[in-house]
């Protein structure tokens, strides 16, 4: 398969790269690829003016307001598809059209039915796809891996995550319009659980191998048209885990705070990701600013150094654009980005039985 | 001196905490909130069609405290359905944020108006007429939705702040309903003169302060006199406030609170007094300029949520 990926490894060019949407987290692929060696950023688009006023205030030279003639005209190597999900099947497949490779934010697609067309076109067409699973960037998570692998708590039978943020509606005071595709179930094709869920999975089966969905529960807050609360049961069969999963759009959030829990408990003890994250991120931020400033004169120098969870976008796609040159699957790739959307599948699927065993009223005798 | 009637929620010996089942809430608040619309009954009789003006600004959880419980107007709406047979209507307005009907679904008005027959009017979309009121001295040019003109109006506030700081109370939740070249308080005066509110219905049954708090009251009573009262429920000075002072003659102060006794309202002022609504960023001002300095010396990227502000 990887054979199929156009070769790039002796090619001295910086890799060419345009932002497809450059919402917030577009935004963030476009800062992040405007700071990074040995990537060039051609051009951006997006449909929302004020959004290609920012791209071109960030420093890129070329806007469209379609991301199609955007792949028509320019000359790139890879594209960052971070539009609506509804449009990420669409934009993979009109990018294979040009031999483009894509990195995609997550979900990887609507369904796993939309993920297989837009797998199938794009290993076709010899395109890598990569996806923007960022939990397992994250140097919390790296720690909590990297404490496990070490066996520092012996078996872990039972673990659990938790990831919650505000959604789109966000927090008081209410300031801006909130977009209405998330909250679409046929533009996302879920809710918290494939906003937040698909980034727990895969950082789950990233530590403790294939996972197997046991049960699950969805949960609206609101009279809202998808879930925006999540609990899912997990088994993964390699280490004899049992996993609780819940992810939920419920609760305010306030930068730099950041409600991702991870806790694995083991025979000897406990790993937490709150461990593994700074105990002051002010001072975190200072330590890292006075390096980076630093740095100006010399030394290795980090993007969004503060802020670990962008940096985490960094990381990733800076892996994705080195596996690109090296001629190899990206390390998070789609069929990874599918795995994820399947779990989230099945966990619909348990919800869905659940509930409908709920619903049904139980004969009672006179 | 002006009175508000205040009302304590009973404790059904239930446990605590949010009852996401808002028929379950509903029934609850019946009890108190027939004690502070009782004192009205006789004028509120009079009226063909009451019109229902919840704090609705935004979708937040009815939980939070910062918009009303549709379940407070389901009580009010219960109330004058069954003693009175009441036409009802619930209304808002569609501002550049949200539309009205897609706040009100989310909070599950829907739900609410099929159980009472309630129509839901976004005020975005009715016929207005201009009124002129006065405030602090000066004509206010008002253009005011016909239904807030033309049925008797009962509005339903929530105990909380403004982002501005002041209580977000009946004289605000009426201003943000009219439109006006005036700045937002002599708005509110002068839309308040306009609309001349039958009652106000302060759901205080979740405030929020600097963050959420269970004071399970209602208090009801005129807009300003309401007001009045939320206001120093969270430690503000009446008389600071550019909207409340002149709406508050010398004669109807001080407001005195009826029942006081069956809540210790010291302890709920105590609770709420200096809150605030979270900072406007999405990250905390201190923070965002911080970063900006740090980016600046470092040459590093500025996060999106960062930019511009």
């Amino acid at each position: 398969m990887l054979s199929q990926f156009r070769g790039r490894s002796t090619d001295p060019k910086p890799l060419s790269i345009g932002v497809l949407g450059v919402g917030n987290i577009g935004m963030v692929h476009l800062k992040s690829a405007l700071a990074m060696p040995d990537v060039e950023v051609l051009a951006a688009a997006d449909a929302v003016p004020e959004n290609r006023d920012r791209a071109e205030r960030a420093g890129v030279d070329r806007t469209y307001d379609d991301y199609a003639a955007l792949l028509a005209t320019e000359e790139i190597d890879a594209a960052i598809v971070a539009l609506p999900p509804f449009l990420h099947a669409e934009a993979v497949e009109r990018a294979a059209e040009y031999g483009i490779d894509v990195f995609v934010e997550k979900p990887l697609a609507r369904s796993t039915e939309e993920a297989d067309r837009m797998l199938e076109t794009a290993q076709r067409e010899g395109i890598a796809v990569g996806v923007d699973h960022t939990l397992r960037y994250q140097p919390d998570m790296v720690g909590v891996k990297s404490a496990y692998e070490e066996g520092g708590v012996g078996h872990v039978p039972y673990a659990s995550i938790t990831r919650l943020n505000d959604g789109p509606l966000g927090r008081p005071p209410a300031e801006t319009a909130p977009p209405s595709w998330p909250l679409d179930p046929n533009a996302v094709g879920g809710g918290s659980l494939l906003e937040l869920g698909v980034h727990c999975f895969d950082v789950l089966e990233w530590l403790f191998g294939e996972l197997e969905v046991r049960d699950a529960t969805m949960g609206r807050t609101l009279e809202i048209p998808v879930e925006d609360a999540a609990t899912v049961l997990l088994r993964a069969p390699e280490t004899g885990t049992t996993i609780t999963l819940h992810c939920g759009s419920y609760q305010w959030e306030e930068l730099p705070e950041v409600n991702t829990r991870l806790r694995l408990e083991g025979i000897t003890g406990t790993i937490t990701n709150q461990d593994h994250l700074p105990e002051n991120f002010y001072a975190d931020a200072a330590r890292a600013a006075l390096e980076n400033v630093a740095s100006r004169v010399g030394g290795e120098r980090t993007v969004f150094g503060p802020t670990f969870y962008l940096r985490a976008h960094y990381d990733a796609l800076a892996d994705f654009c080195e596996a690109i040159r090296a001629n190899e699957e990206p390390p998070v790739s789609g069929p990874d980005g599918r795995r994820s959307l399947a779990l989230a599948e099945t966990a619909y699927d348990l919800a869905a039985e659940t509930a409908e065993e709920e619903l049904e009223v139980p004969e009672v005798g006179p | 001196m002006s009175a508000v009637r205040l009302a304590a929620v009973e404790d059904d010996g239930r446990p605590g905490g949010w009852r996401p089942n808002v028929d379950a809430r509903t029934a609850r608040l019946e009890s108190a909130v027939g004690a502070v619309l009782e004192p009205r009954r006789e004028r509120l009789a009079d009226a063909d069609r009451v019109t229902i003006v919840p704090d609705a600004h935004y979708p937040f959880h009815p939980s939070t405290g910062v918009v009303t419980d549709p379940a407070v107007v389901g009580a009010v709406a219960a109330w004058l359905d069954r003693e009175l047979e009441t036409g009802l209507a619930v209304v808002g307005r569609s501002d550049d944020r949200i539309a009205f009907d897609r706040t009100t679904s989310y909070l599950g008005y829907d739900r609410l108006a099929d159980r009472f027959d309630a129509a839901l009017v976004d005020l975005a979309d009715v016929p207005t007429r201009n009124e002129y009121r006065a405030a602090e001295g000066r004509s206010v040019a008002l253009s005011v939705p016909e239904p807030l003109l033309e049925s008797t109006v009962i509005v339903v506030p929530s105990l909380r702040p403004t982002e501005e700081g002041t209580a977000a109370g009946a004289v605000r939740t009426l201003g943000r309903l009219v439109t006006s070249g005036a700045d937002s308080t002599r708005t509110a005066v002068a839309a308040t003169r306009a609309i001349d509110p039958e009652l106000a219905v302060l759901d205080g049954v979740v405030a929020y302060g600097d963050d959420p708090v269970a004071t399970n009251v209602v208090l009801s009573g005129n807009g300003p006199a309401v007001d009045a009262v939320a206001t120093s429920l969270l430690g503000r000075d009446v008389d600071a406030d550019g909207a409340l002072s002149p709406l508050l003659s010398d004669a109807e102060r001080p407001v005195a609170v009826e029942n006081s006794d069956e809540v210790d309202l010291s302890a709920i002022r105590e609770r709420l007094a200096g809150g605030r609504l979270p900072p406007a960023d999405d990250t905390h001002p201190a923070v965002s300029s911080a970063y900006r300095l740090y980016a600046a010396a470092s040459g590093d990227a500025v996060p999106p949520q960062l930019e511009g502000q």
